[in-house]
């Protein structure tokens, strides 16, 4: 199962801002911002249960998260990923030369993978890590 | 039982976001934080994790074929002098979580290095800097707002998640001089992509395609100058929803634009802000109004001013000449990376490895990397040297600006872990070091 011509928002939450505060390298921080929220129309055609894996892919990378649905609804269309090392997989780093990357309004699509493994800050940072 | 003395600091100043309540209540026994009161859930949270933990460096660490090892200070200073003083283009960043002497000693480190100093404006409100730059500001600080708006809107900002007690202390549901109904005596109105929870509580919430907002900044302003637009629809919202807006903005006798990351971090960027001061400027043809953006670290305010008061300029900053040089598009963080232009970086309270573009990490983490932080973070776990150093407003005073720039003075509410130093004395022994092996 899969969405396309989705947009991507990135942004702050308090979940994400609470995990930031010593625990980054921790489950809690996980659970907080290695999640996609979708409006609910949306996440039914997906047809599966909130928490399963879902990768999410835009023209400048792709990542693997849990899904959800938005509290923040409706917003058909829309998905968002908090802000943090899940959302920066898959932002537009460039910033049409004033310095700040472009975090949201990427077109995106979704796939469903069900035994997807969503990666921990650590792990995921250490992908990018060249040895 | 022996029973633990418990001591009480009142007024504490809250080193988390831009808000920077000064009304905290912190109980401290044994050294550790133990209840926090008028805190929100981010702001006690931070108090709680400066506390002894896993999760906290207590030593200075270097890395060591791959796994860190303790180090003394004096030795991880001298390696960490090495690397800034080899490199020919290091890169200094973060800085909005720390208090302004520290950041002040960044300045002076990056012009004798001849590196790059930046801080996190450069990834969220360099926009508004650059806007605010071109066109000017109308502004005003918070009390203003509190004591006398009307009529709030908030624009691409969700403050009941990212600034939690903004609303209840500022803007919202606070009773003012002039407002002394609180929340009945406002209206409320948030433009956003989402329906987001500060949209919930709004009295008019307009959805706004997302990085549309240019479009619909500049309908409202047609539309306050008379102009009939030959469209249904602008940016999503309808024209009657257009109308309203710019007839509520008219009416009102004191409105404030509060704006965020959905402005700065969408495809127009400073454009987006640009539009949005001028909306502000052309109402004041009819009404007062006034806009603020709303900051996020606590400290971020002040790291533009401190930058700004020593080179001239607030944050991407170029020492390479001997003279500051000042062009984000060029010199932040984010571009020089990409392009693979540093060859050192030194990470002072900032987490860029969870914080930047994927494709600007891996060239991050391409060179030396130094961090001064105080817990574990994906920059610390992965850097050559680690430098653990106090909590700056909770372990040592110091000063901050809040987003409207006002400067407040940090509170110390209990001691560092023994032997560790503040931000400010790291980078003072640093510059110290870096001279010696210099010459100078
Ligand atoms: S709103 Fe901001 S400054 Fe106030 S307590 Fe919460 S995190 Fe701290």
């Amino acid at each position: 199962m899969s969405l396309e011509n989705l947009i991507l928002l990135t942004g702050r939450t308090i979940n994400q801002g609470v995990a930031l505060e010593g625990g980054k390298t921790t489950k809690e921080n996980v659970r907080a911002a290695a999640i996609c929220t979708f409006d609910t129309e949306d996440f039914k055609k997906l047809d599966i249960i909130p928490g399963t894996p879902v990768k999410v892919s835009t023209d400048f990378g792709e990542v693997i998260v849990y899904s959800t649905i938005s509290e923040e609804g409706p917003h058909p269309g829309i998905i968002f990923i908090p802000m943090g090392p899940w959302a920066n997989q898959v932002v537009n780093p460039d910033s049409q030369s004033c310095g700040t990357p472009t975090y949201k309004g990427m077109k995106a699509k979704v796939q469903v993978i069900k035994d997807g493994k969503v990666l921990d800050a650590l792990e995921l940072i250490k992908t990018l890590i060249e040895v | 039982m022996a029973v633990k003395k418990i001591k009480t600091v009142y007024d504490v100043v809250c080193p988390f976001c831009g808000t920077l309540c000064d009304d905290l209540e912190v109980d401290v026994a044994d050294n550790k934080i133990i209840e926090v009161r008028n805190g929100c859930q981010i702001g006690t949270k931070k108090f709680f994790a400066s506390n002894p933990s896993e999760h906290r460096y207590e030593k200075p660490l270097i890395k060591v074929k791959g796994s860190f090892k303790e180090a003394s200070w004096d030795e991880a200073i001298d390696k960490a002098a090495d690397i800034l003083v080899k490199a020919k283009r290091p890169l200094l960043y973060g800085f909005s979580s720390t208090e302004c002497d520290a950041q002040s000693k960044g300045v002076e480190l990056a012009e004798i290095l001849g590196g790059i100093l930046d801080n996190t404006a450069s990834v969220c409100h360099g926009p508004t800097i650059l806007a605010e730059q071109d066109v000017g500001v109308p502004t005003s600080t918070l009390g203003e707002y509190k004591n006398r708006a009307d009529l709030v809107i908030f624009w691409g900002c969700n403050p009941v998640h990212a600034h939690p007690r903004h609303l209840s202390r500022y803007s919202e549901f606070v009773r003012g001089y002039f407002r002394k109904d609180g929340r009945n005596d406002r209206f409320i109105v948030v433009i956003d992509p989402r329906n987001t929870h500060t949209a919930q509580i709004a009295d008019l919430f307009i959805q706004v395609n997302p990085s549309e907002d240019y479009e619909l900044l500049n309908a409202i302003r047609a539309i306050l100058r008379g102009v009939e637009l030959d469209e249904k629809e602008i940016s999503g919202v309808s024209m009657e929803s257009i109308k309203e807006l710019a007839d509520k903005a008219k009416s009102c006798n004191f409105g404030v634009i509060f704006f965020g990351m959905g402005l700065t971090q969408s495809l127009a960027h400073h454009r987006n802000i640009d539009a949005a001061i001028c909306l502000t400027r052309e109402l004041n043809d009819h009404t007062k109004f006034l806009i603020t953006p709303m900051r996020g670290h606590y400290n971020v305010t002040g790291a533009n001013q401190v930058f700004t008061w020593n080179t001239g300029y607030p944050y991407s900053i170029d020492f390479s000449r001997g003279y500051p040089r000042y062009n984000p598009g060029e010199f932040s963080s984010v571009e020089l990376l990409l392009k693979d232009q540093i060859d050192a970086s030194l990470m002072i309270s900032s987490d860029p490895a969870s914080n930047f573009p994927a494709a600007s990490v891996k060239n991050m983490f391409k060179h030396p990397l130094i961090v001064i932080e105080p817990h574990q973070t994906p920059t610390s776990e992965n850097a050559d040297i680690i430098l653990p150093p106090a909590y700056a407003g909770i372990e040592c005073e110091g000063t901050a600006y809040r987003m409207d720039s006002v400067p407040l003075r940090l509170r110390k509410v209990k001691d560092a872990p023994k032997g560790i130093l503040t931000d400010k004395e790291i980078l003072e022994k640093l510059i110290e070091k870096v001279k010696e092996k210099k010459g100078e």
